[in-house]
């Protein structure tokens, strides 16, 4: 599994909110009871179940369209992406699935058939006495099954996607083949268009219109996002979407050099050097916007990191564990590795920027570089919401200042939920500890190996992906979360 | 071989668009002419524990020692949400408060219905499944009595509260 499949199925999975999912698809068909209560008319209920996943699909990316920036734009990457999909919408991993690219001729993109052998929505459906759907009554070839709600969301989220990427291409997914009604997987077809296409074959399909037409008196409409001007993020994100994270990995200095040139050739319309002379004579402040950027960086990945640390409790865990770390790097880093992390800054700039500039930060010292990264950090996490000035020498004072407060509730019940999640916090604090441990051994590795494997090596430790840097990282990462899911359990 | 129903009590689906899809329905019970959200949510509540109740149960009988315990249960397997409860004897009321309940996160102007009508509806029939089972005079029952307050609503918790009676149906 890529880098940022993973990523992107563990910070759905971590912040969106669970339940048990037997209950889950219990409340769907409870839904698609309702609206057959109304209709009473089988095979149109199915087209309004459709419509209503479609429209809730649609909320959620509205509300978290910060997060979508970052999925790839393209009609072909975002199918190669479903998995994620699936766990955007359903919450579930996909076990067990196959796909296969139908050939379309004078088209720019095939279609293709996703058939998945296990299906949530259909789990026993039919042996409860509360399953009162009939599928039977539903005649027409074209009626999609049980799942088409679920189609609806993922056809929903893929085009919201689409659109967010100022893509002019859509996503059509029928569900073809139902569990419940007899079938012996889910199986979608996902029909790429360009937008007047869509728009087309929105209009041909009468008797979907009218029916919507009749129960909802509209229909959700999608319009082409206006090309308006963009920010720089927006520009950069077509280039550094963490979707091409496991490109960048297998990519060795010289080369990422090369890349990053052309990103400020092709985006900014300036060559590298004339970019990096703004900050001639200002080295100081450039690394320190390094590290501020750094820290903004991470929060546009959906803005996790603002959101987290609205939190007033996670704001202070967050600023001491900073904190810590800014005091402490120095001690658990050997000068060498400092130094290194200088040559490769410097190494990485030679050739990009002016040879004055260049000098300038030769002249740096590694314990310079990294103060200045720290400071540009703080400054970044303060405009995020932590208020360093507040916090305390360290955090075992806090807490006991705010028992004496009575700001952490005295009732037990509070106080055992507290104690409850102490272990899971130490260990995500050990496990970010580690990460930070592992990472700071990177420049000795990337300056070695570069004239002999490249970063992709020096990352994997010439041993394997899962046992070396990365491997290392994800697994540190994947106890993170699966903390964090404890905690919000 | 698809996952039985059994298997799905072991697993965790997201809930984001399943909640909204609450509201759409709602939305769409309202333009059809449907006069009464509220009973019918329960009545989906109710068909919802009728049918959990046949994969888990959190316990064979419930009495007015353990129903703290019972719906703490329920609360957390099957919405992981971890409540607060409170049981009035005068007034013979439970209230549960789910500061992050499944069903409810934001506020719409254009409905006027609590998702946790649907949780209330289920937690009570899957209590009063379980003692119907029972046939003890001990035990307790519960009946929906009102969303009092909920984060559909805007305010900043779910209040839910329950009727209960020992010995029978309240």
């Amino acid at each position: 599994m890529g880098a940022f499949q993973w990523l992107m199925k563990k910070i759905t999975k971590v912040f969106g909110h669970s339940t048990n999912a037997l209950f889950y698809t219990l409340l769907y068909r409870e839904i698609l009871k309702e609206i057959n209560e109304i209709t009473k008319k089988e095979e149109d209920s199915l087209v309004i179940l459709k419509e209503i996943g479609k429209r809730s699909g649609y909320e959620s990316c509205e509300r978290h369209s910060s997060i979508f920036k970052f999925m790839p734009g393209s009609p072909k990457k975002i199918l190669e992406y479903f998995e994620i999909l699936w766990v955007v919408v359903f919450g579930k991993e996909l076990d067990d699935y196959s796909y296969e690219e139908i050939f379309k001729e004078d088209s720019k993109y095939n279609d293709y058939i996703l058939k998945i052998s296990k299906c949530p929505i259909c789990a026993g459906y039919g042996q409860d006495n509360e399953d009162t759907f009939d599928f039977s009554k539903t005649k027409k070839e074209k009626t999609e099954g049980l799942a088409c709600g679920l189609s609806g969301m993922l056809e929903s989220v893929a085009n919201y996607i689409l659109k967010l990427k100022r893509n002019d291409y859509r996503i059509q997914i029928i569900e073809q083949t139902c569990m419940a009604r007899g079938g012996d997987s889910l199986q979608f077809i996902c029909k790429i268009h360009d937008y007047k296409q869509w728009k087309e074959l929105l209009d041909s399909k009468d008797q979907e219109k009218d029916t919507l037409n009749a129960y909802f008196g509209e229909r959700l409409e999608e319009e082409i996002v206006q090309e308006t001007k963009l920010d720089i993020f927006d520009k950069l994100q077509d280039v550094i979407s963490i979707d091409k994270l496991e490109e960048y990995l297998d990519e060795p200095l010289e080369t990422l050099k090369e890349r990053i040139s052309d990103i400020i050739r092709d985006k900014l319309n300036m060559e590298p050097d004339q970019f990096f002379d703004y900050f001639r004579n200002y080295e100081e402040d450039m690394v320190r916007i390094i590290g501020y950027l750094g820290i903004h960086l991470l929060n546009e990945y959906g803005g996790i990191l603002e959101r987290s640390l609205k939190n007033e409790w996670f704001a202070k865990v967050f600023g001491y564990l900073f904190k810590q770390i800014k005091e402490t790097v120095l001690l658990f880093i050997p000068l060498d590795v400092i130094r290194d992390y200088n040559e490769l800054l410097v190494n990485f700039l030679e050739g990009l920027a002016p040879i004055e500039m260049v000098d300038n930060i030769k002249t740096f010292t590694g314990k310079d570089t990294i103060n200045l990264l720290f400071e540009g950090a703080q400054m970044a996490l303060e405009n995020l919401g932590i208020e360093f000035t507040e916090l305390k020498e360290n955090v075992w004072e806090e807490l006991k200042k705010e028992r004496e407060d009575g700001l952490i509730s005295s009732e037990s019940s509070a106080a055992d939920k507290t104690r409850e999640r102490v272990p899971q916090i130490i260990n995500i604090f050990q496990e970010m500890l580690m990460i930070i441990t592992d990472i700071l051994t990177l420049p000795i590795r990337v300056l070695i190996s570069e004239s002999h494997y490249g970063l992709k090596t020096a990352i994997n430790s010439v041993i394997s992906e899962e046992e070396g840097l990365y491997g290392s990282i994800k697994d540190r990462f994947d106890r993170i979360f699966d903390q964090i899911e404890e905690i919000r359990k | 071989m698809n996952y039985s129903r059994a298997d799905l009590t072991q697993t965790d689906a997201t809930m984001n668009q399943m909640r909204n899809s609450v509201y759409e329905l709602a939305r769409f019970m309202g333009k059809n002419g449907v006069a009464d959200l509220k009973v019918k949510l329960r009545k989906m509540g109710e068909n919802i524990g009728k049918t959990y109740i046949r994969y888990w149960k959190p316990t064979d009988q419930v009495n007015i020692s353990n129903l703290k315990d019972v719906i703490t249960t329920i609360y957390q397997k099957i919405l992981n949400s971890s409540v607060s409860i409170e049981i009035v004897e005068t007034e013979k009321l439970i209230k549960v408060q789910d500061q992050k309940c499944a069903l409810c996160k934001y506020q719409y102007d254009d409905v006027e219905i609590a998702g946790c009508e649907i949780i209330i509806g289920m937690v009570s029939e899957i209590i009063n499944l379980i003692n119907k089972e029972a046939r003890d005079v001990s035990s307790v029952s519960i009946n929906p009595f009102e969303v009092a307050e909920s984060r559909a609503y805007g305010n900043k918790v779910c209040i839910q509260i329950y009727k209960y009676k020992i010995g029978g149906r309240s």
